[in-house]
């Protein structure tokens, strides 16, 4: 699945809850005819197939769930999108320090931009160490 | 083995369903059905415990679905391989051999 389409996926799954459930159901339900209908072609009567069928399938509603909560869940790793936060800080500290350069030396104003720039961009170099 | 089939080591599952969908693509039943076949009805799945493993392959973008018509003209959800599940497969295949030589090497060992 594309970061995209996944995305959207997570989008639609949050706005049509019961769209996505019914979704789910659909095709358990599918699979516990499917067994049924074997059953019944290997001889049970149709109240034995669609027993056994059930049994066979394990817990409904615990699997339907699973699946529900696995198409809610998050798509992508939070140590990514932690990684990229900390690579745009320090982007936008880079650009701080720039532009603090470019500023009259003898501003303590520039220094100060300098220095949290500094701080921002070794802070960012640490945690990317500890994180690999 | 013996006649009781054997339960499925944690992890394999997911192998087994990338190997089902190597072959074309199924729906949920005829994955569970393919497994059966391929492994001459040795491996024991309890049927519901494929779907998760199904949702959690999507999401990693290993398998895709979309609903079309099963062989008996019935609304179904169809997966298959993607490029992403196929290398996975590759790499899955690559260390199961590597564990169960590595096992077998240990198991006769004197």
């Amino acid at each position: 699945m594309s970061r995209v389409k996944a995305t959207v996926d997570f989008i639609h799954t949050w706005q049509h809850p019961d769209e996505i459930a019914d979704e789910v159901e659909s095709e358990l339900r599918f699979h516990v005819q499917m067994r049924t209908r074997a059953n019944i072609e290997a001889g049970m009567t149709p109240e034995a197939a669609q027993l056994s069928a059930e049994q066979s399938f394990g817990d409904f509603n615990r699997v339907k769930d699973s699946c529900c909560e696995i198409k809610r869940g998050f798509p992508f790793d939070l140590k990514h999108i932690r990684m990229g936060l900390y690579i745009v800080i320090a982007c936008i500290a880079g650009g701080v320090a720039l532009v603090a350069i470019n500023l009259p030396h003898h501003s303590p104003f520039s220094v100060l931009w300098q220095l949290v720039a500094i701080a921002v961009l070794l802070r960012s170099f640490l945690v990317g160490r500890r994180k690999q | 083995m013996s006649k009781a089939k054997a339960g499925l080591l944690q992890g394999t599952l997911d192998m087994l369903i990338l190997k089902a969908l190597a072959l074309g693509p199924l729906h949920g039943y005829g994955i569970g059905q393919r497994i059966a076949q391929i492994s001459g009805d040795e491996l024991k799945i309890e049927e519901g415990s494929l779907y998760p493993g199904l949702y959690r392959l999507e999401r990693r973008g290993w398998i895709e679905s979309e609903w079309d018509v099963s062989e008996n003209n019935q609304r179904a959800k169809f997966y298959k391989l993607t490029r992403a599940g196929r290398k996975q497969l590759i790499i899955e295949e690559q260390n199961w051999e590597r564990l169960a030589s590595a096992t077998m090497k240990a198991l006769r060992a004197n």
